[in-house]
Formats: C-alpha cells, sequence, structure tokens
C-alpha cells in the first residue's frame, strides 16, 4: 500500500513522524483527508483531532489550531505532509485529570472576569484554556 | 604591626575564595543551561522552517494579496522595535550590546523621522532605556531564561495589534541570534512586514510553481497566517536569546572564577612574605636584645 511522509510538529518538538497510509483533519472549509499523492496543498487546520492512519493503526493528535502543507519530498514519488500546531498532543497522553481541573479553572476564570468587567484580555485568555481543556476531554473519551 | 597586615590579608583571600565558590558554582549552572537551550532551539527547527514554507507557498500562490504583508512600504511614520534582553546580569557583554545595538537603532529611525515605539524582553532594557530618554512602552519580563511557546504567543500579540490597526508599518527586532556555541550576534531583523527568508532552508522541497491548491482562499489564509508566522519568529529569537545568555553567562563567570584564582594566588604570595618579614623582624629583636643584655654584663 502506497505510503507518504507524515510529520506533527509543535515549537517545542517534532511530536511524530512517521510513514502513513492517510492523514483525516478539518480546515476552516471542511473536513478533508490527504492521501499518498495528494496534489500540494497548504492550509489552516482548526481546533480539533487531527487522525493518522498507519499499517500498524491509527493514531489521534488532539491539535489545537493550525496549519498543514502537502507537497513533494525530496525523494521522487513521495508526498510529505506537514502538520504545524502551536499546541498539540497524542490523545493517548492526554491526562484527563489535569484537563478536567484546567476546566474547572477556566470556568471560575471567566466567571470572575465576566464580574470584573472589562478585563478582556483576562477573558479571552480564559476562553482560549476553556476550549483546550475541553477538546482535550474530547479528544481523550474518543 | 606586621601581624595586623597578615590579619587583612587572611581575610581578603576567604572574601575572595568565597567569591570564587560563588562564580564557578554559576558557571556550571550556565553550562548546564546550555546544552538545554540548545536543544530546544533544535527542537524549534523543524517548526519554524515548515512555518517558513508555508508563508513562501501562500506567497508565491497570490503576489498581490502577499504584497499587503510582505512588501516594505515605501513610507515608515511609525515603527515598533522589540529588544531581547536577559532578565539577569552577570553575563558579559550579552545585555549591553543588545541594548546598544538597539539605542542606535531607534536613534536612527527617529534621524529618518519615524517616531519609535519601544518594547523590551528582559528586567535589564527599561532602565537602560529610560537613562537615556527613550521610554520602553512595555516589557516583557520573568521568561528570558526559559520562554515558552505561550510567552512568544503573548508578546507577537502585543506588538501585532499596532501593526494590524495601521498605528505602525513596521516592526523590527534586535536579538541576539545563537550561531553556534561560540559564535553570537547581535542582528537586527524585520518582523513585520513578514520578511521573506532569502536562505531557502536545504530540505525545502523545490518551490511549486503556483499549482498549489489552498484551503481557505490564500487572501484569507495570509491574514491569520501572519500572526502565526511572527509567533514562531519571536519564539525562535527568545530561544536563540537565551541560549545566547547562558553561553555568554558561562564565559563571563569562568573568566570571573579564573581571575579569582589568580587574585587568589597573589594574595597568598603578599601574605607569606608579610608572614615572613615579621618573623625576621621578631628573631632581629630578640638576637640584639640577647646582643645588648651580654655586653652589658
Amino acid at each position: 500500500m502506497a505510503t507518504m511522509k507524515v510529520e506533527i510538529v509543535t515549537p517545542e518538538a517534532a511530536l511524530w513522524a512517521g510513514e502513513a497510509t492517510a492523514l483525516v483533519a478539518r480546515s476552516s472549509d471542511g473536513d478533508f483527508t490527504i492521501l499518498p499523492q495528494h496534489t500540494p496543498t497548504v492550509g489552516d487546520i482548526v481546533p480539533g483531532i487531527v487522525r493518522v492512519q498507519t499499517a500498524e493503526g491509527e493514531l489521534s493528535f488532539a491539535v489545537h489550531g493550525g496549519y498543514f502543507q502537502v507537497g513533494p519530498d525530496d525523494h521522487e514519488g513521495v508526498t510529505r505532509a506537514t502538520v504545524l500546531a502551536g499546541v498539540a498532543e497524542r490523545t493517548t497522553d492526554i491526562d484527563v485529570v489535569r484537563a478536567q481541573a484546567a476546566k474547572e479553572q477556566a470556568e471560575a476564570d471567566i466567571a470572575t472576569s465576566r464580574l470584573e468587567a472589562g478585563d478582556h484580555a483576562a477573558q479571552q485568555l480564559a476562553e482560549a484554556a476553556l476550549e483546550r481543556a475541553e477538546l482535550r476531554l474530547r479528544a481523550a473519551s474518543k | 604591626m606586621a601581624g595586623g597586615q597578615e590579619r587583612i590579608l587572611r581575610r581578603r583571600i576567604k572574601s575572595v575564595q568565597a567569591t570564587r565558590k560563588i562564580t564557578k558554582a554559576m558557571e556550571l549552572i550556565a553550562a548546564s543551561q546550555i546544552s538545554r537551550s540548545q536543544a530546544r532551539i533544535i527542537a524549534n527547527r523543524p517548526y519554524r522552517h515548515g512555518m517558513q514554507r508555508i508563508v513562501i507557498e501562500a506567497a508565491l500562490g497570490d503576489p498581490a494579496a502577499a504584497k499587503k504583508l510582505l512588501a516594505v512600504p515605501d513610507k515608515i511614520d511609525a515603527a515598533i522595535v522589540l529588544v531581547i534582553t536577559g532578565d539577569r546580569g552577570l553575563s558579559g557583554a550579552y545585555n549591553s550590546s543588545v541594548m546598544r545595538a538597539g539605542e542606535r537603532l531607534v536613534r536612527e529611525l527617529r534621524n529618518q523621522g519615524t517616531s519609535v515605539r519601544l518594547f523590551a524582553v528582559g528586567k535589564k532594557a527599561a532602565g537602560f532605556f529610560r537613562f537615556r530618554g527613550m521610554e520602553v512602552e512595555q516589557s516583557f519580563v520573568g521568561f528570558a531564561d526559559r520562554p515558552s511557546f505561550s510567552d512568544a504567543r503573548f508578546i507577537a500579540g502585543v506588538i501585532a495589534a499596532p501593526f494590524i490597526d495601521g498605528e505602525v508599518q513596521q516592526v523590527l527586532l534586535v536579538s541576539t541570534r545563537f550561531h553556534s556555541a561560540g559564535s553570537q550576534s547581535v542582528e537586527t531583523e524585520q518582523l513585520l512586514p513578514l520578511s521573506m527568508p532569502d536562505v531557502i532552508i536545504d530540505d525545502t522541497p523545490k518551490p511549486l510553481k503556483g499549482y498549489t491548491e489552498f484551503e481557505p482562499e490564500v487572501e484569507q489564509l495570509l491574514l491569520h497566517l501572519a500572526p502565526r508566522a511572527l509567533e514562531s519568529e519571536v519564539f525562535s529569537a527568545l530561544l536563540e536569546g537565551a541560549a545566547s545568555f547562558h553561553t555568554s553567562q558561562q564565559r563571563a563567570m569562568a573568566a570571573a572564577t579564573e581571575n579569582a584564582d589568580e587574585l587568589g594566588l597573589t594574595l597568598t604570595r603578599i601574605m607569606n612574605r608579610a608572614r615572613q618579614d615579621s618573623i625576621t623582624t621578631e628573631i632581629m629583636e630578640i638576637v640584639s636584645g640577647a646582643e645588648a643584655l651580654r655586653s652589658g654584663k
């Protein structure tokens, strides 16, 4: 079966790299699947779950927004798909207890920043934190 | 009299040795931080290069939209200068060389009639620039040693806002670039409008000559891509700054330790001579005393 190179990269480290048969994610235009020999593409990825199908099975990653690029690799005829994300993790690495705690903390923060109306920056931070925590919980439960 | 001098010297030697212990410890700590921060730079490289590749692709995909974001404007009325320094001193010329380069840049821009808004990473910068009559609008402190990506995201958000609102036409960065453990240099770069990396990194696939597809449309993509690319550039500058800081501190502390060694040695010699002198004097006194007694008989 044809394979392509897939990399999931964050600013702190290359999260995963290897051979895969398909990459499934969602961009702001909708869900998409990248297969080997896909035409060169650049696009964004909305926060959600990115799945990578390999010969050994499916891996999934919680990706908190990012970009992807598909293009030919240095080797002739090999496709390379790169996912760039500011924050991302393997769903198996998610600490559910911590995510749950983070969610509650974020909800509390949102409540207090609403009370002290006008603290927009704090509210935005808390909302972003809540979004991340919810995505983690969603990803981990699947 | 001579005994008193000896005591003073002994005390000084002790204090030099105590200082040496501190500088030696700081040297070792800095050395351990170097390899860690270097590893972070290497770990960041795939992301940074990936981001640059995407910017290039997107810019090639829609040159018209890219021009707005990437081209240098003809007239720059206002600019932001971001200076990246460390939170701590005792690091040789690390802080001061960045700040001096920043000062030069600000002065140059002002001479050209550009108004400058100054932002700084690191505790040291605010005082330095205030003394020279340049007010730092906002200092980001507390993470210069170990920057995280969310720090970079925060800074990028603050400095990108005036650019997006059109208040400034250019965002410049003054920071220390880490080329290797032996070589770092202070450099000025343009952050916004995004500069096209002119040296295309060696693992880049050949430019795809315009048949790349975009999701969503390029114009919209570029709009959101620019802040992300800025974050990435700020983050790598922070990482390289931290690595340079540790390298510079290690070097400064190694020199200080060596100095303390030398000073201790010199002081010990002087002290030994002082002790020998006082012993000689004492013997002379005893001998001449005994001589006087004998001749008096």
